[in-house]
């Protein structure tokens, strides 16, 4: 072999040595950045994660809406962030659950950003429910839309949206959710029991007597999100 | 001919801030207290919900919430040799109208003056002597200093629950705060904004130049918060929605907020809006006060006798009802002599638009009307004057007040104004750029001055008032040093490119610069220089007090809500101490 050629050879070897570290480095820095996988957050909700995560579908539902009941809040659809911080203070504790506080704190950092992002790319049905007292939802409208003057209460829309449609990415919709559900938020807000958002909220849930609870859920339950959604912008 | 109606002990001119604060104190004294309007009445539930007050067009192009200017404008002019014209659009300034006034729409900028404005002629004739004012210049002392002012600020900070962080506690800087402040006797009473990523940045570029950045006093509250009076305020959630805006969230100190809930229970009180004061009557020695001739929606005109009269208009206003009334001497400036529409002074502006590198994102409408950070560094006499021939400075803060998308789109210079480039240029920057602000004195000179118009007249057939107005020499030269301090800050912060601004000449009104209208009834020592003694008391009608920032002899460095309100609390004490005790002049000329 003579000199030159080996020369040549170590020149072209550097090289795609270099080639390479700049291509891995690249890779690596790539790979820190995790991109929510709605395909891995569909099986999530499906089947759980082995061996302490059960199904989201359990009680979720696999397309979000849940049972109706108002013991589960629907999620489908909701955003993403909200979702991902809601477990993360389930998983911290902030906010005390029971049930899905040992689930979120199986879950990881990349199972929550894909499971959430799941559910929030579903767009599930409203399921049938029983019509509400119209009174009730009158007064509900009222509180949603303009509030009332005098207990100094604000509109609910002012930060929830239009209809409730919610303001992605930090506040969720109201739209379609189910009474029990709200109602019983409220109520732990007022009581000091959930405290994981800001202190709006609070203050807010103690201006509502239980009679104004009632009437807001009822009222929220039975807006028309789909109608909704056709009006909002793209998220 | 006008009704006559049942006599009450007070009437004020105006229920925003200086009227219904007021009317609150001395209804609470056991006086029968009158508010007269001129515009509609309007409270948080339900005029003030989403998603009607955000509706930008309506409010901040079309400024619903100002003066109707259609039948009640101001006529400009820059010097007395031109011919005023009506301002049919308002941009310059933003007079409201309403229950609540001004401190409706306003920002919730909450400053506090510094020592030297209120003794500002003696201090900068002692510091750099006679010369280095401008022939023209005509500024005055106060007659009233900071310490006199001190328990009223804390106590008007306190009853708007004003978020901050004290620099200066009764001489002891604070870490913090701002270091450069005027001593206070303690502590804000909610603790200050989160501070946003813009603000980091300035604060950062300030910083790294030996500055002393703090964050700004807001009065859209960092947490609930209940005031002395028992109101409940919330917490901002910063949506971009405060200047030219009603806060929906009962969360930005306002009238409605944290003094008429209260003052509209009490029995003493009574409101009335849609009454337009067309004059104060005086008795036949022209020394006395009766009372006011208001119209209705009507057009109905109403006499309502009153023993104290308090002119608790817009400032400009407040002027307006004096020369309407004939009290005082107006302001002559061939002469120099008279003294109603004197000293009218505004605030100088400016700033730059600092552009960032597109990876650094600034969410610009997340944002209150006042969670800037800022500096103090070039306010006010804070740094010495002796070379550089002006007197004057403005406070620096990167101050964003909510990305509003007609209002909102930042372009580097050299940027077509409109068409693709255009469009390309805003989306590429709308997210990385901040604004720096610059903002203060406005020096007095002779030159300038309110008057009433000799053409035009309102709906009513009354005259207008005449703005007569320039910005002196002195203060360009003043707001052009700081914009070479504001550019380099700018840099320092990492700009690729930074756009130079402060104030020029001519003064233009067809561009928003500050609603701080201040002086034409200015306080004083001296009837010579002055329509209002120290407490805001006429000289000439000694039951009449025009109270706000119409008494200002020039305005200070900052926006001036925080010394409205000082003055107010200390006019208020000055009638129930000493004037309802014996009625007359507090001051002796």
């Amino acid at each position: 072999m003579s000199r030159g050629r080996t020369i040549r050879r170590v020149l072209a070897t550097t090289a795609v040595a270099s080639i390479g570290a700049v291509w891995v480095a690249h890779a690596v820095a790539e790979s820190l950045i995790h991109h929510p996988d709605v395909g891995s957050g569909a099986v999530i909700a499906a089947q759980g994660v082995a061996p302490s995560v059960p199904a989201c579908a359990q009680c979720h539902a696999y397309d979000g809406a849940s049972d109706g009941s108002g013991a589960f809040p629907r999620i489908a659809g909701q955003s993403a962030s909200y979702l991902a911080k809601e477990l993360r203070d389930f998983a911290s504790g902030v906010r005390a659950n029971a049930v899905m506080t040992p689930i979120a704190k199986a879950l990881s950092p990349d199972e929550i950003a894909d499971v959430t992002a799941y559910y929030a790319s579903v767009n599930a049905p409203y399921l049938p429910l029983a019509s509400p007292d119209p009174m009730l939802t009158k007064r509900g409208e009222q509180l949603a839309k303009i509030g009332d003057g005098t207990k100094d209460l604000q509109s609910c829309n002012n930060c929830h949206g239009p209809g409730g449609a919610g303001e992605p990415p930090a506040i969720p919709y109201l739209a379609g959710q189910y009474a029990h559900y709200i109602a019983f938020q409220l109520t732990m807000w007022q009581r000091g029991i959930r405290n994981n958002s800001p202190d709006a909220m609070a203050d807010i849930a103690k201006r509502l007597d239980a009679q104004d609870i009632a009437a807001v859920a009822a009222y929220f339950q039975q807006v028309d999100a789909s109608v909704l959604a056709a009006t909002q912008p793209m998220k | 001919m006008a009704q006559r109606l049942k006599h009450v002990d007070v009437v004020t001119i105006g229920v925003g801030l200086t009227g219904s604060l007021t009317a609150l104190e001395l209804a609470k004294a056991g006086l029968t207290v009158v508010g007269l309007e001129r515009g509609a009445p309007r409270f948080t539930v339900p005029d003030f919900q989403s998603p009607a007050v955000h509706d930008e067009l309506r409010f901040s192009i079309r400024k619903a919430m100002m003066q109707d200017n259609v039948k009640e404008a101001i006529t400009f002019r820059n010097s007395s040799d031109e011919t005023a014209l009506p301002i049919r659009r308002w941009a310059s300034f933003l007079p409201g109208t309403g229950l609540g006034g001004s401190f409706v729409h306003w920002n919730g900028q909450t400053f506090r003056f510094q020592v030297a404005d209120f003794i500002y002629k003696s201090h900068i004739e002692q510091r750099y002597g006679k010369k280095i004012l401008d022939p023209d210049l005509t500024i005055q002392d106060w007659g009233v200093t900071y310490s006199e002012l001190e328990p009223h600020y804390d106590r008007f900070e306190y009853l708007l629950g004003t978020s901050g962080k004290a620099g200066n506690i009764k001489g002891a800087i604070q870490p913090g705060g701002n270091p450069l402040e005027a001593p206070r006797a303690r502590e804000y009473p909610t603790p200050p904004m989160k501070e946003p990523y813009f603000g980091a940045l300035f604060r950062k570029g300030a910083e790294s130049l030996g500055y002393h950045p703090y964050p700004q006093p807001s009065s859209n509250l960092s947490q609930p918060y209940t005031n002395p009076e028992g109101l409940a305020l919330q917490q901002c959630v910063f949506c971009g929605f405060c200047e030219r805006y009603a806060c929906e969230h009962y969360a930005k100190a306002s009238p409605q907020t944290v003094i008429l809930p209260v003052l509209l229970k009490n029995p003493n009180y009574e409101l009335r809006t849609n009454s337009q004061v067309l004059r104060i009557n005086l008795d036949g020695t022209g020394k006395k006060a009766t009372g006011v001739t208001y119209a209705d929606a009507t057009g109905r005109e109403f006499e309502q006798p009153a023993d104290l009269v308090l002119i608790t208009a817009f400032p400009l206003n407040n002027v307006r009802m004096l020369l309407l009334s004939g009290i005082g001497t107006p302001y002559d400036p061939k002469t120099g002599k008279g003294v109603v529409g004197r000293n009218y002074t505004y605030q100088t502006t400016g700033g730059a638009t600092v552009f960032l590198d597109e990876g650094i994102n600034v969410n610009p409408f997340m944002a209150s009307g006042a969670n800037g950070t800022m500096i103090d560094d070039f306010s006010g006499d804070n740094f010495d004057h002796g070379q550089l021939g002006f007197i004057g400075g403005q406070y620096i803060g990167a101050i964003m007040t909510g990305g509003r998308p007609i209002e909102f789109h930042p372009t580097p210079d050299g940027t077509p104004k409109w068409g693709l480039k255009w469009k390309q240029a805003v989306a590429r920057h709308y997210n990385h750029a901040v604004l720096i602000q610059q903002h203060g004195t406005s020096t007095a000179s002779r030159l300038n001055y309110l008057s009433l118009d000799p053409t035009y007249r309102d709906a009513w057939g009354l005259p207008l008032l005449q703005m007569t107005f320039d910005f002196p020499e002195n203060d360009i030269r003043m707001s052009q040093y700081i914009a070479d301090k504001v550019v380099e800050i700018g840099r320092a912060m990492g700009g690729k490119s930074v756009t130079r601004g402060g104030t020029k000449r001519p003064y233009n009104t067809t561009v928003y610069q500050s609603t701080h209208n201040c002086g034409g009834a200015i306080m004083g020592e001296d009837p010579k220089t002055s329509v209002v003694n120290r407490y805001m008391q006429c000289w000439d009608v000694p039951n009449v007090f025009s109270i706000g920032a119409s008494a200002f002899p020039q305005n200070g460095t900052y926006n001036y809500t925080g010394t409205i309100g000082a003055l107010t609390y200390w006019a208020i004490d000055a009638i129930k101490n000493q004037y309802l005790k014996a009625p007359g002049p507090l001051v002796h000329a």
